[in-house]
């Protein structure tokens, strides 16, 4: 009896430790084997065989001796700074004005301020042209009624208010969760003390919002420094660093300088996390708030009016892109005349045949690769909240890597990575469905442990003591009551993928060219009516998956997205 | 704890007629009904009730944060409802202490005073004072959530007096603490408080923290005042049931009142048992005549196991609870379908008496409150 028993013990013990091995042994080859390969390539000269004599820095000393590499390294800066500061000024008052304000249409400012994160920004660059481009509409109109234009906004102006359009809600929806849940008596107290409004809003309230508004500002700095479809559209000369590392693997083919780019614009990103790890650890704390009391409102009538003026008036220049994308596929002309002519179905039918491959193949990838990272993404959030073992951070760390990595250098890693050497999958879909579950299995990761953490050990330990082993437990038990937050990972980690073109644009090949590469090739050859009409259906595919899961899991969007 | 050699008892804070009424979804609730009440300076005064009683939204309103929907609140003469919170000048520790996380101990008790714009000498001077005077050594630097639950208190309280607030304001201070540590800090508050010599609101719904600490109490019931004042007053002499049921233990036996003299009364109960109370050394005894309810503390009732002694009520031991300070009894008195359980508390165990046991039990004049029935 006791021998059985403890045969059983074992049994018991041993499946998720096996699990464990199966998911670092997944983390190593996908993740840190590519990157360690990037490293070593980038010191590494073309052409050259892998040996301690040959390791050099001449991929790197062109930041110093090529004006190019020193303008991209510089724009990069210049595109990333300024999207964090324009995301703040948008932000943390829509922010304040929705959560602590009698402004009306909340919901509504909440769910259209969180469908930017879904639409892929590049869709809708172009259309910053179409209105506020040399000959755009808003340019024609002044022009001929006063007389005068507005700047060029090709280059940077334009790459930054298309990225901080698009971005802004990571502030936004950050900052306003933490003015929501805010313990209201610790401002109360201010109050009594002496405080007025204004001295409680910037000694408490705002100190307090601060390590939130730092998150939402370092996504918005990762997302804006590692994106390529913005600046390959509006940049024109202007070049950045994600830009510069296409030209280099498609122009060269030469992946140890497009390595060693990778590797400078992840640093970027690196120092920038460093900064604001070093700027919140200084206000690092715990607020103790047992209360379910919700935040203090201001009944103040003039603020109720400038803040639903202003939250209007940024959801409506922040969808207005999109907007501009369906309209004008539905139309003949624009691009080339001033306002949209004539109405039809002419761009549809002229995709239509040419069309579906990339849909189906948009569909297939984003499915397989979705269902792979559910699939590890669940254990590793299963394992990482639920056991304890020796350097368990490492794991924490590795899965979340390719989060802050920006998208570009996902796919220089993979291609680097495997093709060449001991896998190749070069030229396949598989290299593409790699690359995509990297790039967003911490999104299913990181949902799936918060709803985890949610769940008391103890309904787990009811079951085991019921006499239920683990892996029934597992499955009648714990995966169920995480199941909601599975799904909302996979969600977004879907959608997300439907719109991906940064890691796609490296990766892809002729017979797997998805949805956004079409649209992107078709933006280059200036021919925006079938451009448009592909991201019309891009536009609702997506928006589509998301509401069929709003609806299935009762959550609202902006909840789906807090835990971005 | 009233201090009857108290200087100049004059009122402070005097609150007329409050109403508050909350706006619902589907209908208005009424939080506050025609509250009034006055407070002594110097005093601490305790708002006790369940909750819901409306204490929490009296206070709120005293401090500014809840604007009441009709009535006054006077401060030495000033109508305080005009004045915006931070105009007040009032102290208040919060339920949660609601210090501020991002702040040192220092920077959080320095925080008033930095508003009212003093020097910073003089900041640091008071505010070492003050965290001397609640106890505390070198946590100056710490953050709040380095103290344990009983120093944030004292820091809590040490924020709201430093800068010395007219009025201070304490809601449920001591609910987040253990037990223990709840009975010792009831009577730091107290010390604390005689010795900043400030007028106090005190919001509990813990009636032996109130017992124990206030000058008046004002037991609150459903939006209303049931009654208000001192400790001994609200437990010896509660003017209604609600009031005599909330504090402490209470037995209600239904009877009427059938004859009287010489301040002596015959009392006869359900079961036609008549007993005859003294009431002339009781100044509040109640009616005279008629139905009503016959109601005295557990630990004014002896209990003896001759079951014929004279003038008594007989029963029955059903069960007997050791709590260590004293025993209690249930006792089932009356039969069958008018019978009735009685609480008695006793110092010690009763030499003779086991569950099962026919007994008597005995009662006085001076310890009974007769309240008329429909009074309810």
């Amino acid at each position: 009896m006791a021998n059985t028993l403890r045969q059983r013990l074992h049994k018991i013990e041993l499946i998720p430790y096996l699990i464990l091995g199966l998911a670092l042994l997944i983390l190593a080859v996908f993740i840190i084997y590519p990157l360690s390969k990037v490293i070593l390539n980038s010191f590494l000269v073309m052409g050259e065989t892998t040996s301690i004599e040959n390791l050099t820095l001449a991929n790197f000393t062109q930041f110093f001796s090529s004006s190019l590499y020193k303008s991209a390294f510089l724009n990069t800066l210049v595109v990333g700074f300024s999207c964090v500061l324009f995301s703040c000024l948008i932000g943390i008052p829509m922010a304040y004005f929705v959560a602590r304000t009698e402004v009306p249409f909340k919901m509504v400012f909440l769910t259209l301020g969180t469908v930017p994160l879904i639409l892929p920004p590049f869709v809708g660059a172009y259309s910053w042209i179409l209105l506020f481009g040399r000959e755009g509409v808003v340019n024609y109109f002044l022009d001929t009624i006063f007389g005068f234009s507005l700047p060029d906004i090709y280059g940077a102006p334009g790459i930054v208010i298309a990225m901080t359009m698009s971005l802004y809600p990571f502030v936004f929806l950050l900052t306003y969760g933490s003015l929501l849940s805010a313990d209201p008596y610790i401002e109360e107290s201010a109050t009594i003390m002496g405080a007025s409004r204004w001295q409680a809003i910037r000694t408490i309230t705002l100190p307090l919002v601060i390590p939130s508004i730092v998150a939402g500002a370092l996504i918005v700095f990762i997302r804006a420094v590692g994106n390529y479809g913005v600046p390959a559209i509006l940049g024109g000369n202007f070049y950045v660093l994600p830009t510069l590392i296409h030209f280099q693997v498609v122009g060269f083919y030469n992946l140890h300088t497009a390595g060693a780019i990778a590797l400078v614009n992840v640093a970027m990103v690196g120092i920038a996390i460093f900064l604001s790890q070093y700027f919140t650890a200084k206000r690092s704390f715990v607020t103790i708030s047992g209360t379910t009391q919700e935040a203090r409102i201001s009944h103040n009538k003039i603020l109720k009016w400038v803040g639903v003026i202003f939250c209007a008036g940024v959801i409506f220049f922040s969808l207005l892109p999109h907007l501009t994308v369906i309209l004008t596929s539905f139309t003949e002309g624009w691009a080339g005349t001033r306002y949209p002519t004539k109405f039809s179905l002419e761009n549809y039918s002229r995709i239509f045949d040419i069309a579906k491959t990339p849909i189906i193949n948009s569909l297939f990838l984003a499915t397989s690769s979705t269902v792979v990272a559910a699939l590890v993404g669940t254990l590793l959030a299963y394992i990482s909240v639920r056991k304890r073992f020796l350097g368990k951070w490492i794991l924490d760390l590795t899965v979340m890597l390719p989060f802050i990595l920006p998208g570009i250098v996902v796919g220089v890693a993979i291609l680097i990575g495997f093709s060449s050497g001991y896998i190749i999958l070069i030229g396949t879909w598989m290299i593409m469905v790699v690359g995509y579950f990297i790039r967003r299995m911490p999104y299913i990761f990181r949902s799936t442990v918060a709803s985890l953490t949610q769940i008391d050990v103890a309904v787990e330990e009811a079951s085991t003591i019921s006499g239920a082993p683990w892996l029934t437990t597992f499955r009648k038990v714990t995966l169920p009551l995480m199941a909601p937050g599975v799904v909302a990972g996979s969600v977004i980690c879907f959608s997300t993928l439907m719109g991906e073109l940064s890691t796609t644009i490296i990766l892809y090949s002729a017979q797997w060219k998805t949805i956004t590469v079409a649209i992107i090739e078709y933006l280059f050859s200036a021919t925006i009516g079938p451009a448009y009409a592909l991201g019309t259906i891009l536009i609702l595919l997506v928006l589509s998956a998301i509401s069929i899961a709003n609806r299935l899991l009762g959550r609202r969007m902006s909840q789906m997205f807090k835990m971005v | 704890m009233a201090d009857p050699t108290k200087k100049n008892p004059s009122v402070t804070l005097s609150i007329q007629s409050l109403s508050k009424i909350f706006a619902g979804k589907d209908k208005n609730v009424k939080a506050l009904d025609d509250v009034s009440l006055e407070v002594r300076e110097g005093d601490l005064f305790t708002l006790l009730g369940p909750s819901g009683c409306g204490k929490t939204t009296t206070l709120r309103c005293i401090a500014g944060f809840e604007k009441p929907t009709s009535g006054e609140i006077d401060f030495l003469g000033r109508d305080y409802t005009s004045i915006p919170p931070f105009r007040r000048n009032i102290g208040m520790v919060f339920q949660s202490y609601a210090l501020f996380p991002h702040m040192s101990i220092f920077e959080n008790v320095a925080y008033g005073l930095k508003i009212r714009k003093t020097s910073p000498e003089e900041i640091k001077d008071r505010v070492n004072r003050m965290i001397d005077l609640v106890g505390l050594v070198d946590v100056q630097k710490r953050k709040p959530s380095e103290l344990s639950g009983g120093q944030q208190q004292r820091i809590a309280l040490a924020r709201a007096l430093v800068y010395d607030p007219q009025l201070l304001l304490l809601d449920e201070p001591l609910s987040n603490l253990d037990a223990k540590l709840r009975v010792y800090m009831r009577e730091e508050i107290r010390r604390i408080q005689q010795q900043a010599k400030v007028t106090t609101i005190y919001v509990t719904h813990d009636q032996e923290e109130a017992l124990a600490i206030s000058d008046q109490i004002a037991v609150m019931h459903d939006g209303k005042v049931s009654q208000i004042g001192t400790p001994v007053e609200i437990y010896e002499n509660p003017n209604s049931i609600p009031v005599a049921d909330f504090i402490g233990h209470a037995n209600f036996l239904q009877c009427s009142v059938i004859s009287e003299s010489n301040g002596s009364r015959v009392i006869a109960f359900p079961s036609d048992e008549k007993i005859s109370l003294d009431f002339s050394s009781n100044e509040h005894h109640g009616l005279s005549n008629s139905e009503g309810v016959l109601f005295v503390r557990p630990e004014r009732i002896e209990i003896t196991p001759q079951s014929d002694t004279p003038n008594s009520l007989k029963g029955t031991v059903k069960h007997i609870l050791y709590l260590g300070s004293l025993v209690r009894y249930f006792i089932e008195i009356f039969e069958q379908e008018v019978s009735q359980e009685v609480l008695v508390d006793q110092n010690r165990r009763v030499k003779g008496i086991q569950v099962g046991n026919k007994i008597a039990i005995i009662f006085d004049g001076k310890d009974v409150t007769i309240f008329s029935s429909d009074k309810k």
